[in-house]
């Protein structure tokens, strides 16, 4: 049998080229028009890399499916997850902006009519624009299957896998029967990067976009909304102290403010 | 309308978590004439008594304590089962969890079980009409989002350690609730295997009052000695920077910043830090921050409460000696 993963992509601002001054007051839609640059949600990517993991370690004819929410430029995106070693992607060209709830209702629908013998799911723990931490887990209760978060590590078979996540206690280890839902945290191991032969398959690949009606969704109504975006408010300006020559100085003041702060 | 705040006897290291919550939690209470509750999910009634006496010892005055033997340990199926099951018989219009690791694993389902609003990591909790409102910080924590829960739904809101003072202690006789869940017929798919505890006697990172980080300017993995000797001078965690923890330096789980851990101690201490954007985000919230470091231009040093332009490596010890002297 054909064993499918599914992994929830999602495109996000690159805040590394956002400044503190953004015009930014709307969080743009994965693919649309964004003041600011836009790039794979970095928690996706470990998502990916442990999706191709388990699928060399499957083997046969498993197959790496990406998912993704938006305009239908999010396909460069995509495109490179092809190029990494994925077998295929859809968008669902909903553009509208979805809370937690709507977000899980689309994506669990997606998963289920899409790729009907999906036994996992693997989506990042966060994602850097709303870090809400939930999509992964609502979508796995609009499933009904099992999920984790914070994991760090996957391995197994096409019927269960021993997952390590980040417990408040420590590093955890639990079996999880498949299907299920991880959502993955920065893992230990290095992401792989795209040969050619990847890039000229991902130019080939048909890119499907599939309206909410195509998977047969209807959306609830959302249950909460982002009303305002505003940049956080600059930090006034510090006491600067230069300790070349004066080093003893310099620390005595460290000390000094330390202690007026009461952390000394 | 009632405002419940959860803790898991699981995790009695998060219990603080959620007696910070009391803090916004009251206000909320008072603005709207809401009845507060804190709400255990434990495995045994003597396990769920001992974190409701915790909680009474910070004003919590009526504590339920749901109770079942298959909480005994973490499935996330049957934790939110237990929680949405207490949600649907009562409906508290506001239940505040821990974004702890447990918190924030199992409150999504719950929210989606019971067709709640989620606000995850909020910091600015109001009232807005009957509905609940709140400021969470978004893109990777430059930008700050005003969220706004629909009317006369339930919403939960998942808190963060250290975003609110804990209040005083103020000891009062709690009533406590008792109240067995049936979860025999739960499915759950996962099951708990083990842990592999930290060290008791390290203080985690993001629960720190202080932490003290270092980064490349550091030179080398062996000078990180004095990271660690002046967070043991304060109290306070070790931290460290994408670079060097990339460069194997140092272990991922000291890490701050985007794929790190984000922290919001009262004191930040940034020892030859340069302050890229994925670090900024990671410890911004910090309440006051120390950085010493060779460019006065560098990015973290322009946010420092304190700047001290010079070498680390020669400050440092001094710093430390001075601290102990």
């Amino acid at each position: 049998m054909a064993a499918n993963i599914v992994v929830l992509m999602k495109q996000v601002p690159d805040n590394t080229k956002l400044r503190v001054d953004s015009a930014l007051t709307a969080m743009p839609a994965p693919g649309g028009p964004s003041p600011v640059d836009m790039m794979m949600n970095p928690f996706d990517e470990y998502a990916l890399e442990t999706a191709l993991r388990l699928k060399d370690s499957w083997g046969g004819d498993t197959t790496v499916t990406a998912l993704s929410l938006g305009h239908d430029s999010v396909k460069a995106l995509l495109k490179k997850a092809i190029a990494a070693g994925a077998d295929a992607a859809f968008i669902v060209g909903e553009t509208a902006p979805l809370d937690g709830f709507q977000r899980a209702t689309v994506l669990a629908k997606a998963v289920q009519t899409l790729v009907p013998d999906a036994v996992l799911v693997l989506g990042g723990h966060s994602s850097l624009d709303e870090a809400g931490h939930q999509t992964a887990a609502m979508t796995a209760e609009a499933l009904g299957w099992p999920s984790l978060s914070g994991v760090k590590l996957a391995e197994g078979d096409t019927s269960s896998l021993t997952v390590s996540r980040v417990g408040d206690g420590g590093l955890e280890q639990h079996r999880m029967t498949l299907p299920g839902v991880l959502a993955t945290i920065k893992c230990d191991y290095e992401l792989r990067t795209s040969n050619i032969k990847g890039v000229m398959k991902a130019n080939k690949t048909d890119i499907p976009v599939k309206s909410l009606a195509d998977i047969g969704v209807t959306l609830p109504s959302a249950t909460t909304t982002l009303i305002q975006l505003s940049p956080r408010p600059a930090k006034a300006a510090g006491q600067v102290i230069t300790a070349d020559g004066n080093e003893d100085a310099a620390i005595d003041a460290v000390v000094a403010y330390l202690k007026a702060q009461k952390f000394a | 309308m009632t405002i419940w705040i959860v803790a898991e006897a699981l995790s009695p290291k998060s219990v603080f978590t959620t007696i910070e919550a009391l803090t916004p939690a009251q206000t909320l209470a008072s603005q709207s004439g809401s009845a507060l509750c804190g709400v255990v999910l434990a495995d045994s009634e003597a396990a769920g008594r001992t974190v409701a006496d915790a909680l009474a010892v910070h004003g919590f005055a009526q504590v339920i304590v749901g109770v079942s033997p298959r909480l005994a340990t973490y499935q996330p199926q049957v934790y939110a089962a237990a929680l949405a099951k207490l949600i649907e018989s009562r409906q508290p219009k506001v239940v505040l969890v821990a974004a702890t690791s447990t918190g924030s694993d199992y409150a999504p389902r719950v929210a989606y079980k019971t067709s709640a609003g989620l606000i995850t990591q909020a910091q600015n909790l109001a009232w807005d009409n009957g509905a609940l409102t709140a400021t969470k910080a978004g893109v990777a924590e430059s930008l700050i989002m005003s969220m706004h829960s629909a009317a006369g739904k339930t919403v939960i809101v998942t808190v963060r350690p250290k975003t609110f003072e804990a209040p005083a202690a103020n000891a009062v006789a709690a009533s406590v609730e008792i109240v067995n869940l049936s979860l025999d017929s739960v499915a759950s798919g996962t099951e708990f295997v083990s842990v592999t505890a930290e060290a008791a006697t390290r203080i985690k990172l993001e629960e720190a009052d202080v932490v003290v980080s270092g980064g490349r300017g550091l030179q080398a993995p062996e000078n990180f000695a004095l990271v660690e000797q002046l967070a043991e001078a304060l109290g306070g965690a070790v931290g460290a920077t994408r670079a060097v923890v990339d460069a194997g330096w140092r272990p991922h789980s000291e890490q701050v910043g985007q794929t790190g851990k984000t922290v919001s101690p009262k004191l930040y201490v940034a020892l030859g830090i340069s302050g890229a954007i994925q670090h900024l985000v990671g410890m911004r919230t910090s309440r006051t921050l120390v950085a010493i470091n060779r460019d006065a231009d560098a990015p973290l040093m322009k946010q420092a409460d304190v700047a001290v332009v010079g070498d680390a490596l020669t400050l440092v010890p001094k710093l430390i000696a001075k601290l102990k002297g």
